[in-house]
């Protein structure tokens, strides 16, 4: 790999560890080099300019440059426009950086999926229903990393779905029309409704909100291969107290 | 002796062979006083029964001192946000230190950081008004939010501590993110 500068990129920082005694190294998602993990040099020391600016859930533009598997930054500047996350928003968009984190490889580009996430992370600063935004970015980014998700397409009869049927969902396959009550005990009945509304990105329907939610968990935690997610157990702790 | 040293942060091999020299070669009493120190703190340090904060004694001196105002309870981060908050002079109540703060990813989340504990100390009665004093980070906001929450619930009154520009500040020379929430959280001028 030889030596390269990139310049302009806009970023988001999904996760950063301390790097020696002042500098970080922060895990970046940028839209046309994918996920790659930036070596911030001195940007723990007290008078950093980079210090307290290399925060997860705001745009940035970085540079960096060097070969090899983690780049140095060479320059960062805060973007804006994008009020800072809170409270239980906050949370969610932890959940969104554990999963690409977990997910993603590493310097993949995958544009769409970047402005999914963008996306996101913007309609949950500013407060808005949560619901429609994490499905559809969990929907993006399992198709995004290769699973071609299939919805409103019957697995097994290449049939469209129907919105009065009952399916069950075959992983690695796609919905499967259920022919008789309890034939697929093990799987999560679903409606066709459910299964047509996520494929045309509506979430009006409270249902709707509830079975795409049941779905994506079962699917995502397959795609995790037994991984716990670390943000909904946190979460789930919080709302406990 | 020299790759013990190396474990102290900004330590390196050439420093830490420098100060293992140091300490056999010109000031064998002062390597002795230095070993005796550490195994005393160890032996002896733990966590304050009301700020857990690290002291020697069940309660710290802080917690025990009839001058500080016991209505009032800060919330730190660490013991160094602690002694910042000391250093203003400005604060005569006293303090819970978490020892951390909520970080999803890294899995820490409430039963790591002790919140039973703090929410016990919170609401003992002699404690009337919370202040957050956690940083500015997504993880300092994170843990201020559900600690407010929480506290809020159990009818204590709580406040977080302002954000905005530095005294002697000047809009110029200030980053933008800090000018926009400054802008964001604006209040009322009389």
């Amino acid at each position: 790999m030889g030596r390269q500068r990139v310049d302009g990129q806009t970023c988001f920082v999904l996760h950063h560890h301390p790097y020696s005694e002042t500098s970080l190294i922060i895990d970046v998602f940028s839209r046309d080099h994918g996920r790659l993990p930036l070596l911030a040099r001195g940007a723990r020391r007290p008078r950093s300019a980079m210090r307290g600016m290399l925060m997860a859930f705001q745009p940035l533009e970085l540079g960096w440059f060097g070969g090899g598997e983690v780049r140095t930054l060479a320059k960062a500047e805060w973007l804006g426009g994008m009020p800072l996350l809170s409270g239980r928003c906050l949370m969610l968009g932890y959940y969104l950086n554990e999963l690409l984190v977990k997910l993603l490889p590493r310097e993949d580009a995958h544009a769409a999926l970047f402005d999914t996430y963008f996306a996101a992370l913007s309609a949950l600063a500013q407060g808005g229903a949560d619901a429609p935004e994490l499905r559809r970015f969990e929907i993006s980014l399992l198709r995004e990393l290769g699973y071609g998700l299939t919805l409103d397409v019957d697995a097994d009869s290449g049939e469209p779905v129907q919105t009065s049927a009952d399916y069950a969902f075959v992983l690695e396959r796609g919905p499967v029309q259920k022919v008789g009550a309890g034939d697929t005990a093990l799987e999560q009945g679903l409606r066709g409704k459910t299964l047509i509304d996520m494929a045309a990105d509506d979430y009006s329907d409270p249902r709707t909100r509830l079975e795409s939610k049941i779905l994506m968990r079962r699917l995502l935690a397959h795609h995790l291969g037994g991984q716990p997610l670390q943000a909904r157990r946190v979460f789930m702790e919080l709302q406990e107290l | 002796m020299i790759e013990s040293l190396r474990c102290l942060p900004g330590v390196g091999p050439k420093s830490a062979q420098r100060m293992a020299y140091h300490l056999l070669q010109r000031d064998r009493r002062g390597a002795e006083r230095l070993g005796q120190a550490i195994t005393e703190a160890l032996q002896h340090l733990r966590h304050c029964t009301q700020c857990n904060n690290f002291t020697e004694a069940e309660v710290c001196e802080r917690c025990l001192s009839a001058r500080r105002d016991h209505s009032l309870l800060c919330i730190v981060e660490m013991p160094i946000d602690l002694n910042s908050m000391e250093q203003t002079h400005a604060f005569s109540g006293l303090y819970y230190v978490l020892m951390g703060r909520l970080s999803p990813l890294d899995g820490i989340g409430p039963k790591e950081l002790a919140f039973e504990r703090l929410i016990q100390r919170a609401t003992d009665g002699e404690v009337k008004e919370v202040i957050l004093a956690t940083n500015f980070t997504n993880e300092g906001e994170a843990t201020a939010h559900y600690l407010s929450e929480t506290l809020h619930a159990r009818g204590l009154k709580v406040s977080r501590i302002a954000r905005g520009l530095p005294v002697g500040g000047e809009l110029e020379y200030t980053d933008a993110a800090t000018v926009a929430q400054a802008l964001l959280e604006r209040r009322d001028y009389q």
